[in-house]
């Protein structure tokens, strides 16, 4: 299916932040004709994504970068995620069961349930004083 | 994001504009506790003109909800953009929060 589309660019750890991921994203959106709704999923897995990063992946109060590259292939997108933050595996903090009522409803741990519904396969690797979180979503085309 | 508050009688409505996420909920949160704080027990949210919310908003819709039920009071949700619904539906979100169609769904209901 021809030479995959590559996309990168970098965030500093600041929820400020998530304006230009935003933008990033609807910029690749544009440049890959994605379906709106498809945009929107993968905004919120990345959004949910970097805020547990800056939350609680950094021990320090210094700037850093974190890294998003984006391909897309074969109908399958495939981003990547690093930063060189504490050794953290964001997808391994306790998985959270659906609420039934609102009394037994606590937010611990929404934000990785929301990504792990939203993208097809995600998982982790610590390589070279990295944390690598490589996410695949299957390209809608409707 | 944009935050408009509208007063009538009883019922206090926000209406929510933009994007609601880590980086806009604590202001949110903020404008809807004043509210709640003042008394208010009838609130509505219209999300009309939200065009995304994360974890971070859905958690200031879950304190806000918790924090009226505690004063007997009531909160209602609605005029949410398809993709805006589908968070809370993978959330588990609506099988507990009211959520309507059009704002004069949520007054009649209040």
């Amino acid at each position: 299916m021809g030479n995959p589309k590559k996309f990168s660019f970098t965030l500093k750890n600041d929820i400020s932040e998530l304006k230009n991921l935003c933008r990033q994203l609807e910029s690749v959106g544009d440049a890959l004709g994605l379906p709106r709704r498809f945009v929107f999923e993968i905004n919120l897995a990345l959004d949910e994504l970097f805020t547990n990063i800056i939350s609680y992946g950094f021990n320090d109060r210094s700037e850093h970068a974190i890294q998003v590259s984006i391909a897309a292939d074969d109908g399958m997108l495939t981003i990547t995620v690093e930063d060189d933050g504490i050794p953290f595996n964001p997808i391994e903090r306790a998985k959270p069961r659906l609420p039934a009522t609102i009394e037994d409803c606590t937010i611990g741990g929404l934000g990785i349930y929301l990504i792990k519904n939203l993208m097809d396969d995600v998982w982790y690797r610590r390589s070279r004083d990295k944390n690598v979180l490589t996410l695949k979503k299957k390209i809608e085309t409707i | 994001m944009d935050i408009v508050e509208e007063k009538q009688g009883v019922i206090h409505t926000f209406k929510i504009k933009g994007r609601l996420d880590s980086n806009t909920s604590q202001e949110f949160e903020k404008r809807v506790f004043d509210v709640i704080t003042n008394g208010t027990k009838s609130l509505i949210i219209d999300f009309r003109d939200l065009d995304y919310i994360s974890s971070a908003g859905l958690r200031v819709i879950l304190k806000a909800t918790k924090a009226l039920k505690r004063e007997d009071g009531k909160i209602m949700l609605c005029a949410m953009q398809d993709y805006v619904k589908e968070v809370f539906e993978i959330a588990g979100f609506d099988s507990f929060l009211p959520i309507v169609s059009t704002l004069d769904d949520a007054r009649r209901a209040l």
